[in-house]
């Protein structure tokens, strides 16, 4: 244990009754473990049809025609829709570039050409097989440097029009004459005149690959139109108020007529945070039944039609002095957008804060070209393009150590950020436990030490050569300010037996906020947590929240549950005075009492005050709501500004074993080491940086969604590889309590943080092993067997100007 | 939707080879294999399923005459679970013991990892060098007929073998190895288990000092089907296991290896991989 993290757990240790920084299983966990939680799988809504997708199975190819009659006659089908059926339909997506039901041409194999909705999934996909579709196919382009030259085919070259039912047509995306969905450019300082001034400077071309999130929930809805027309959604969407109301826009109703409902989610980590087409889709056959129609992906399905990590192709340039001061950077990517554009296309957001602001560089230049394809489209996947920044800047670091032999450790921590700097881009640091991230896992590790004998085997005739490998991270730990609001509201109610509902606009998606925003919200009461029930799953009853994404919900829904909390305490203290005739500052809350703040002593019992409130002339109930909106700026045009309220920090240093004869990579060992703030849930905590390594242990390692020319070629776990429970490597876990002013009880974000670093470190481990330097992800067998033996594949950038 | 018409779950071996000569039975033991293709279109019902569990005859681990018979119901666990296996065919049980999940491993049967003519199946390889026999039994004429044939030549494709839709898989016969055999499994991949086989390899000799005789050799998914390797087991037999013979058998093997390119492997890899671990194994024998 580190001398900080001493102290801190000595202050933790200080007050036994208090909940914060304890061991507590979630709440939840009982009813999973026990297979008694009803997933969106298990719920069946009286009268539902099946509804299933058909989808193009073709690159690229213009519909010719579309024959349903076979479909539609066959017994037990009650609709077959195509996008004829749907005139109204309007394009989804983060640049509406999409129509749910394609009307005219498919651009991937994942394409939506026609629904069923049936008595049963038997029936339902029995008509799927009777509905011919006539193509014609067009030219693909399944590599993004290809859809950059001049004479490839455009994949949105046609405005897209939509006409509503008054006869008004509307251009909702227009044409482009290229195949750039999407760009970004970012600088600051003076790149030409660093360069100039640098001793060392190097450029590599990094190449980061597709994988999915593999929730073990496939995704899944149930939608229901109610006799007033009224929609009610039973989904698994990480993002219920935004939802709500863009699936009213696209129906063309008042959003305060959709409801939507989440059943326990299984598994998110960004999957869930756009609209796909199989939500509009289950909607539409909901409104041409009359009837609930329920809408669940198949496990092959879930691979062929589910968002993807952002693929990067990515050169980074960079430079230092002789004594290791970090002078510029300078980055170009290029993103393959896919057919239609997602979440994905903007993870520049997130890699250009790593490029600028993880380490101090006086001088930056960031570019993103981000490019249609017949490919599959990504999404957002925790880290949201900084397992991909990482990788590339943490090589970097290495390299220019050694170009000015320095040591690493002592190259980082030259450049690491201190508490209270102001990056150029605007990012304010109030905050900043790096540098013991950093001292802390190089610490435990053996980190130098190691190092410096690993790399003696290089030459050596030994076959299992070992090596370790340091990356850190930055990320937004404090929400991020992307949407007009990043609030979230609550709702508490102390019923007249002291018990708490704690309604939250907060979703849970298994991260542990249920279980987190309860033990706050007795914190300030004085209740144990058995005294509180969350609810935080139907539109209709909970405040708004923008959504489960960038690590927000303990920090942004912790600052609001409190808020909450506190409003109530002050009312029940208040009344207490008064019945007491004390001073409301003589008086606390604690287990269930009303007790003298000096002393201890309990003067009464909450439940009986409660009712007493409850029950008289005056009748006051203790239900109060609060909004918590974060001190966080939106980034101007230039991208800067302080876009989030706190950072969150972390290092990782693995050690790994190389079987040069295979090219198997071991993961043996993960020292992490995260600024978190200060711990609320230590189980929780935990159990979040685990699942995180493992994460980035897949990406690094095992997982990879093989696309060849537009198809998926391993759409099942038996040829997608999850890290399995044997390949789990040790873990040694700090956190790092820099107790951030403006997080709930100090606490800071930290769902995407702990997947960042590791492949990052992995590589740099395995030149540490073997002195060979891989550029490309993932570092799967053969892969590395051939960059062992000289046949690796080069990474170029040939994207012309 | 299911095209089966009729289900039967036969209580011996005569009433199963009944139905089978009656004809477009779908055989069901493990399920481990026939549920995955079926669901995913590769294999279609026959309007029969035949559910063979119940079938007496088809289980049992026996040695007698200097054979050990395994009957085709074997699940892997039970293979795992005996000693006879451990002790006298350690290449199997070594095969068995990377073999899928514990789930699937209480479920999926010998018979049914034969059947499935996997090139990767884990079990076909070590067979091959136990010279492991199959027996198949129909009933043509009114009355049960056997036939006995090497497992070698019973694989003949990918998902193919060399059983008449008439004919059930009984047993597997493996003649009791003499004194001094050893023999040794690997798989290759990143997990311990549940992983296809990118290559296997499975070895057998009997040991004589430093002397290799009755050299078995058998390599998985690089070829069609499981297979022997002869130019292989030339290099080393009757030679002492040393730098030299183990230098040719590796370039024999790599030479004699065409395994195709998928998304699993590429055919490079594939050689690099038997020669590399072809080594490792020999040089593990050479050196215990």
């Amino acid at each position: 244990m580190g001398p900080l993290q001493k102290t801190r757990a000595d202050a933790a240790a200080r007050s036994s009754d208090t909940l914060i920084g304890t061991r507590i299983p979630k709440k939840d966990a009982p009813q999973k473990a026990s297979g008694r939680t009803r997933y969106i799988d298990d719920i069946n809504v009286p009268g539902q049809l099946y509804g299933k997708i058909l989808r193009s199975g073709q690159v690229h190819a213009k519909i010719r025609s579309i024959d349903v009659s076979a479909a539609r006659a066959l017994p037990g089908v009650h609709a077959v829709i195509t996008a004829a059926d749907v005139p109204w339909q309007r394009p989804i997506g983060v640049a509406k570039d999409h129509l749910p039901l394609k009307p005219d041409r498919v651009r991937s194999p994942r394409d939506e050409v026609a629904a069923v909705a049936a008595d049963s999934e038997d029936i339902a996909e029995a008509a799927l097989k009777l509905i011919r579709v006539d193509y014609e196919p067009l030219p693909p382009v399944t590599d993004a440097r290809a859809a950059l030259k001049p004479d490839a085919p455009l994949l949105h070259g046609d405005d897209l029009v939509w006409t509503g039912p008054d006869g008004r047509a509307e251009v909702v995306h227009a044409a482009s004459r290229d195949n750039v969905a999407m760009t970004f450019k970012y600088a600051q300082g003076d790149i030409a005149r660093a360069e100039a001034d640098s001793a060392a400077v190097v450029e590599d071309v990094f190449q980061l690959h597709y994988v999915t999130h593999c929730c073990m929930g496939v995704s899944g809805v149930i939608a229901e139109f109610d006799a007033s027309d009224n929609l009610l959604l039973y989904s698994n969407t990480q993002v219920p108020f935004l939802h709500k109301r863009e699936f009213a826009e696209m129906l063309g109703i008042d959003p305060g007529r959709v409801r939507i409902i989440q059943p326990p989610i299984g598994g998110g980590f960004g999957s869930k945070l756009d609209i796909y087409p199989f939500e509009p889709i289950a909607i539409f056959l909901a409104r041409a039944t009359g009837r609930p129609v329920k809408l669940i992906f198949t496990r092959e399905e879930e691979f062929l039609a589910s968002p993807t990590r952002q693929p990067v192709l990515l050169k980074l340039r960079s430079g230092c002095s002789a004594d290791g001061a970090l002078t510029f950077r300078a980055v170009e990517t290029l993103h393959d957008n896919g057919a239609y554009t997602s979440w994905g296309a903007t993870t520049p957001f997130v890699m250009m804060q790593t490029i600028s602001s993880l380490y101090r560089v006086p001088s930056c230049d960031y570019q993103t070209l981000a490019v249609y394809t017949n490919n599959p489209y990504s999404g957002s996947f925790r880290g949201y393009g900084n397992l991909q920044a990482t990788f590339a800047v943490e090589a970097h670091m290495d390299k220019l150590a050694e170009a000015i032999g320095m040591d690493p450790l002592e190259f980082r921590l030259k450049n690491a950020q201190d508490p209270g700097e102001t990056t150029p881009q605007g990012m304010n640091f109030k905050s900043c436990g790096f540098k013991e991230c950093l001292r802390i896992a190089a610490e435990r590790s053996d980190y130098q030490q190691k190092r410096r004998a690993y790399r003696q085997q290089w030459n050596d005739s030994s076959i299992l050569k070992r090596g370790v490998g340091m990356a850190s991270m930055l990320h937004v730990g404090g929400g991020a300010k992307i949407y007009p609001s990043d609030g979230c509201g609550t709702i508490l109610k102390m019923d007249d037996f002291a018990h708490l509902t704690l309604i939250t606009g907060a979703s849970e998606i298994g991260q542990g906020s249920e279980t987190v925003l309860a033990m706050l919200v007795c914190e300030e009461l004085g209740l144990p947590l058995s005294s509180v029930s969350v609810v935080n799953s139907d539109t209709d009853i909970t405040p708004w929240d923008v959504g489960v994404h960038a690590s927000r919900t303990t920090f942004i829904a912790g600052n609001s549950a409190i808020g909450a909390a506190r409003k109530a305490k002050t009312k029940i203290l208040t009344a207490a005075a008064g019945k007491l005739d004390m001073e409301i500052a003589a008086l606390d809350l604690q287990g269930g009492y009303v007790i003298a703040r000096a002393t201890g002593e309990r003067l009464l019992e909450l439940s009986r005050l409660i009712r007493s409130l409850h029950f008289s002339d005056k009748a006051e109930l203790v239900m109060t709501t609060y909004y918590y909106e974060p001190p966080s700026q939106h980034q101007d045009k230039e991208f800067k500004g302080d876009v989030s309220a706190a950072y969150a920090w972390g290092t990782q240093v693995v050690e790994i074993e190389v079987d040069t004869q295979t090219g198997i990579v071991r993961l043996l060992k993960v020292t992490a080491a995260h600024d978190v703030g200060r711990v609320l849930n230590r189980l929780g905590i935990e159990g979040q940086v685990e699942g995180g390594v493992v994460m980035g242990q897949g990406y690094a390692l095992t997982e990879n969604l093989i696309v060849e020319n537009g198809v998926i070629r391993n759409p099942n776990f038996r040829d997608y590889k999850l890290v399995t429970a044997p390949e789990i490597p040790e873990m040694d876990i700090s956190f790092i309590e820099s107790v951030d002013g403006e997080g709930p009880q100090g606490a800071k974000g930290v769902g995407e943080a702990p997947a960042i670093c590791v492949a990052a470190a992995v590589g740099n481990a395995i030149y540490n092993a073997t002195g060979v330097r891989m550029y490309g992800l993932p570092f799967t067998p053969e892969n590395v067997y051939r960059a062992l033996h000289g046949q690796a594949k080069p990474v170029t950038w040939d994207i012309g100007a | 939707m299911s095209d089966i018409t009729a289900y039967a779950a036969p209580r011996s071996l005569d009433e199963a080879v009944s139905l089978l000569q009656a004809g477009d039975v779908t055989i069901l033991a493990g399920g481990t294999d026939l549920t995955p293709q079926t669901k995913s279109g590769k294999l279609t019902f026959r309007p029969t399923l035949m559910n063979i569990r119940r079938v007496p005859e088809l289980s049992g681990l026996t040695e007698s005459g200097g054979v050990m018979r395994i009957g085709a119901l074997t699940t892997i666990s039970s293979l795992l679970a005996s000693p006879l296996i451990h002790e006298r065919f350690n290449g199997l049980w070594q095969a068995c013991d990377h073999f899928a999940s514990d789930q699937i491993r209480n479920a999926a049967t010998i018979g049914g990892n034969i059947c499935n003519a996997s090139p990767a199946g884990d079990t076909l390889t070590p067979l091959l060098t136990l010279d492991a026999r199959v027996v198949l039994a129909s009933k043509p004429n009114g009355s049960i007929v056997r036939r006995t044939t090497p497992l070698g030549e019973f694989l003949t494709g990918p998902g193919r073998t060399a059983r008449q839709p008439a004919e059930l898989l009984e047993a597997i016969e493996i003649p009791m190895p003499p004194e001094g055999f050893f023999s040794a499994f690997f798989k290759f991949g990143t997990r311990p288990a549940l992983d296809i086989s990118v290559i296997s390899i499975a070895i057998g000799a009997v040991r004589d000092g430093r002397k290799l005789t009755r050299v078995r050799i058998a390599f998985g998914a690089v070829a069609p089907t499981a297979i022997r390797a002869a130019a292989t087991e030339a290099a080393l037999e009757g030679r002492p296991i040393d730098a030299a013979a183990i230098d040719a058998a590796v370039a024999a093997a790599v030479n004699e290896t065409k395994p195709v390119s998928d998304v699993r492997a590429s055919s490079w890899y594939r050689r690099e991989l038997v020669g590399n671990m072809l080594r490792r194994m020999l040089d593990h024998v050479a050196n215990s």
